[in-house]
């Protein structure tokens, strides 16, 4: 339940000495912790808000207001940084961040929730008026806010991990719609086209291809894939039950990333595979008791909703360990729950609250054999947001 | 659009999700069971650090009034260093431009212009208050890595003793060369987990620290007033002569201490690096051979009287030359007045090549010609008693010379003959000396020593060697030596430059020099020797000294060398206030 905490408590004061050390800054040993801290309680708290207080169907109600608001966000955050005003917050040359002194908040994370939201209630009203599927009234929308939204997160915050998320939210909520089959095939067929594309046109991005297949086939070692080897050491390193709390040297400036994207990694070093098998199990519950919420769900509005945060999760942890492990390229993409990272684990703690509440609102038919499996849910999705989470905020 | 189509299609990403799932755990097997070990050695290799320890060199002590006092001590320095693709060259050139230029090594373009270099020392020796001041000035411009300096308070004095240490800390010729083991000290080691800054880090349990440990301080039994003067009045008569260098050894014949070792011209220790020719490095008392020429008479001359075949009153015939192996041997001094039958003391004197054979000759129990009795028993004195051409012990770097064998090569009474006047052997000054030593002192060859003992706790504690202490002639002999080498010197006693009170001996020696596998018989180069010792009156010898000078293409004979050897034993005397004898 505290596992995240307890990695980030004992991996905060190295990565701020390597910080320290690096940059030249000034961090104290334990303000990652404290930060982490910050970040769990938050998640609670709008856990529980969404969970209890605001009714699913009054948000869905504004579902067009949230994601339009969510991509003028990120709109001004282009047009701000752009100005080069104080108020955004650049690492690595992208600019991801508004800062605003004690908090800061990164617009893909609401993004993904609005898109949730928005794609749910928009695929069911054209579900209703027997519009899906058509050009002018569901494509051509469809098209225009899921294109901005991923040349907002993709090209002007370089942030490719969110684009994987946005596109398998997109992938996974038309697949359960009614879209004929057809469709849905042609659809996916082209924005892989487009994908695969951008990554060979991108030199960077082939850079972290060649990086991968290096790894794989045992070729020589590069600066570009290093990042990758220290994470495989890491894992290695850690074997059956881990090197123990607090003892990872991979965290002590080998491993980049090391509290966001690479937790995994630290993780594994950390807690050996019997942690990290715990993890995945714990990871693969909530994902499947989503599932099945969706499935005891008769509203398609909420179906679609669940099926989109399953998606969204789904992907970031699937993509996130995969990469780690060295199964994919690296795409810069972070551990839902257990990154260090205030917005996207507020996002998520929202999105997984609502999902409770839907649960509860499953068919008595389901119910009794969902019974179990969504307290269960419910069970995993408490501990899992206590825990603390991913990269983008402070 | 069914209800089953969708529920069937949510299989689907379960499916999707589970497959993935199972794919990640069983590459997480693989990683963290069957390969851990691989990735458990990948991880020492990148996380252990080894870092040596540097032990602090010691220190070099020279006496003074019994006290000792330090040639050679240590200092930190710092270099300047840094990373060209991180520090911009303006802010390296502004920072060498305010604190550190006279201190720059290299040129900032050329390190500039190499591409991807990640590491340069641009600058060198920097003190530790200028270090400090680049450190708080532009801490993150540049690094300061510390380093040991060798520092000779004395400057030049005694360098071709003393040596220096180079750039990686070892020591290099003199006493810093020849000791440097004990001076340089141990190497500690400490291999540890480190972090990607190469700090190390608490975790890990197969940490190991090997503390250093520190070198010895060393102190000579070299008497460092005596030694500044010995090298005025060396420095003094390279001035005055056409000698380029001059050699000093003064020591103690009765126990084997060397007092003063210079090598004149000297250069600096501390830049070691300006001297244009390395040959200026060599310690011309200990390393580098040399034929002794007539010095060598005192060894052929105590052989034969040590084995009571001859005492200065012998006789022989002088006709100032003799023919041996079809080569003619002249005397170099062949006034009318010598020829005919001379004593041995007059021979010593007059310094005559005919009464060294004869020497020989009486050795091999034939006055007639040299035999092979008479051959062996030279090389068994010159190599197996006086021990000439071989190593001595001392505590510096040595050449070993050359005896030759007096059976085995073609001509061996001519190059007997040779040897008893010191042509055709090589050996070098403190062989010389100490063979000297033995023939004054009462016999004894005692190994001769440049160190006093260690530097403990400010006490001088000498060290335990094995050293010799051999009786290789006579009283007799010894005294017979003494008062005919004495007697060679009455003519300077005459010219008033030994003083009432005092005996002093010597004898010179004017050694030819090889040029192009022969003898130069031009003389136009040659190398002026001279060894003697002082004593009070009638009393035993307290200093034996020799001098050496050379120079390319220079005449030096014995003359000249004795010349330097006047002004040294007047200063010997004086130094360490001699009492004169009856």
């Amino acid at each position: 339940m505290a596992l995240g905490l307890i990695v980030i408590y004992a991996i905060g004061p190295m990565r701020a000495n390597v910080l320290n050390s690096a940059y030249g800054a000034n961090y104290d040993p334990n303000s990652f912790f404290f930060g982490q801290l910050r970040s769990v309680i938050m998640s609670l708290i709008v856990f529980f808000v969404a969970f209890k207080v605001i009714p699913y169907k009054h948000v869905q109600k504004y579902a067009k207001p949230i994601m339009i608001a969510a991509i003028l966000m990120s709109v001004l955050l282009w047009v701000l940084a752009k100005m080069g005003s104080s108020l955004v917050r650049c690492e690595l040359g992208e600019c991801r961040w508004f800062d605003f002194g004690i908090v800061s908040f990164q617009p893909a994370e609401f993004l993904k929730l609005a898109l949730v939201i928005y794609l749910a209630d928009f695929i069911t009203r054209r579900q209703k008026d027997q519009t899906l599927g058509e050009w002018r009234e569901f494509w051509l929308p469809l098209i225009i806010i899921c294109g901005a939204s991923l040349a907002l997160v993709v090209v002007a915050q370089g942030d490719l991990g969110s684009g994987v998320a946005l596109i398998a939210i997109i992938f996974g909520m038309l697949l359960t719609s009614s879209i004929s089959m057809r469709q849905y095939l042609i659809m996916v067929a082209i924005v892989l086209a487009v994908s695969v594309f951008a990554v060979v046109t991108s030199e960077h991005r082939m850079q972290r291809v060649d990086a991968w297949i290096a790894t794989l086939s045992g070729g020589e070692s590069s600066d570009s894939t290093y990042h990758i080897e220290n994470a495989m050491l890491a894992i290695g390193v850690g074997g059956f039950f881990g090197v123990g709390v607090g003892n990872s040297v991979q965290a002590t400036g080998y491993l980049p990333e090391s509290i966001n994207d690479s937790v995994f990694a630290i993780m594994g070093e950390t807690f050996g595979f019997v942690g990290l098998f715990l993890v995945i199990v714990i990871f693969g519950a909530m994902l499947l008791n989503m599932l099945k919420v969706a499935e005891g769900t008769n509203e398609p509005d909420n179906r679609l909703f669940v099926i989109g945060v399953f998606s969204w999760m789904a992907a970031q942890v699937v993509v996130n360990i995969m990469a780690m492990t060295s199964l994919i390229p690296v795409t810069g993409i972070t551990l839902p729950l257990l990154s260090y990272g205030g917005t996207s684990m507020v996002f998520i703690a929202a999105a997984l609250g609502f999902v409770l509440q839907l649960s509860c609102y499953t068919s008595r038919e389901v119910i009794t054999n969902e019974d179990i499996s969504s307290r269960r849910g419910v069970r995993g999705a408490y501990h899992t947001s206590r825990r603390r989470s991913q990269r983008n905020t402070k | 659009m069914s209800q089953n189509k969708t529920l069937s299609k949510i299989q689907v990403l379960r499916y999707v999700i589970l497959v993935a799932l199972i794919i990640i755990l069983a590459r997480l097997f693989f990683i963290q069971i069957v390969e851990h070990g691989d990735w458990v050695a990948k991880a020492n290799e990148q996380h252990t650090l080894l870092e040596k320890i540097t032990p602090k060199r010691g220190e070099i002590y020279m006496m003074d009034n019994d006290e000792p006092v330090a040639v050679a001590l240590n200092q930190t320095t710092y270099q300047i260093v840094i990373d060209p693709v991180v520090t911009e060259k303006a802010v390296i050139e502004d920072v060498i431009q305010k604190y550190a230029k006279e201190y720059l090594v290299a040129d900032l373009n050329d390190v500039y212009g190499v591409e991807g270099l990640r590491y340069a020392v641009v600058a060198r020796n920097v003190p530790r208050k200028v270090a400090e001041e680049i450190a708080e000035s532009s801490a993150a411009a540049v690094w300061l890595k510390k380093t040991n300096q060798r520092v000779y308070p004395e400057g030049n004095l005694a360098s071709g003793l003393l040596g220096f240490v180079n750039s990686d800390g070892i020591g290099q010729y003199g006493v810093e060369g020849s000791l440097n083991e004990s001076l340089a000290g141990k190497e500690g080691l400490i291999k540890t987990t480190a972090d990607v800054n190469n700090v190390a880090l608490s975790i890990g349990n197969d940490n190991v620290k090997i503390p250093a440990e520190d070198g010895k301080s060393v102190v000579l039994s070299v008497d460092r007033g005596l030694e500044r003067g010995v090298e005025e009045l060396a420095a003094k008569a390279i001035d005055e002569t056409a000698a380029t260098h001059a050699s000093v050894l003064v020591m103690d014949p009765n126990t084997g201490k060397v007092v003063a070792m210079a090598n004149l011209p000297n250069y600096d220790p501390a830049n070691y690096g300006d001297v244009d020719d390395a040959s200026r490095y060599l310690n011309y008392t200990t390393e580098v051979p040399y034929e002794p020429a007539s010095t060598c008479k005192s060894f052929s001359f105590a052989a034969a009287i040590n084995e009571g075949l001859m005492t200065p009153e012998t006789t022989y015939f002088n006709q100032g030359y003799e023919i041996i192996d079809d080569w003619k041997i002249q005397n170099a001094e062949q006034r009318s007045m010598l020829y005919g039958t001379i004593n041995m003391r007059t021979a010593l004197y007059w310094s005559l090549n005919t009464g060294s054979i004869y020497a020989l000759k009486l050795l091999g129990g034939d006055p007639s010609s040299i035999n092979q009795t008479g051959r062996e028993k030279l090389y068994d004195y010159y190599h197996n008693k006086f021990r000439l051409g071989q190593i001595t012990g001392i505590e510096l770097v040595e050449a070993e010379g050359f005896i030759p064998d007096p059976n085995e090569g073609w001509g061996r009474d001519s190059v007997y003959a040779n040897m008893t006047f010191g042509q055709n052997l090589g050996i070098t000054m403190v062989q010389t000396a100490t063979a000297f030593s033995a023939v004054v002192n009462g016999g004894y060859w005692r190994t001769p020593t440049i160190v006093a003992g260690n530097l403990e706790n400010d006490e001088v504690v000498p060290i335990e060697t094995e050293r010799v202490e051999d009786k290789i002639l006579s009283d007799e002999t010894s005294a017979m030596m003494r008062e005919m080498l004495v007697n060679n010197r009455d003519y300077k006693v005459r010219g008033g430059i030994d003083r009432a009170g005092y005996s002093v001996g010597g004898k010179s020696g004017t050694a030819q020099v090889i040029k192009n596998g022969a003898y130069d018989d031009t003389m136009s180069e040659t190398v002026g020797t001279y060894i003697g010792f002082v004593a009070p009156k009638e009393g035993m010898p307290e200093y034996v000294i020799m001098v050496k000078m050379l120079g390319e293409g220079a005449y030096l004979d014995g003359g000249i060398a004795s010349n330097l050897f006047d002004t040294v034993s007047n200063y010997v005397i004086d130094y360490y206030k001699i009492k004169p004898g009856a």
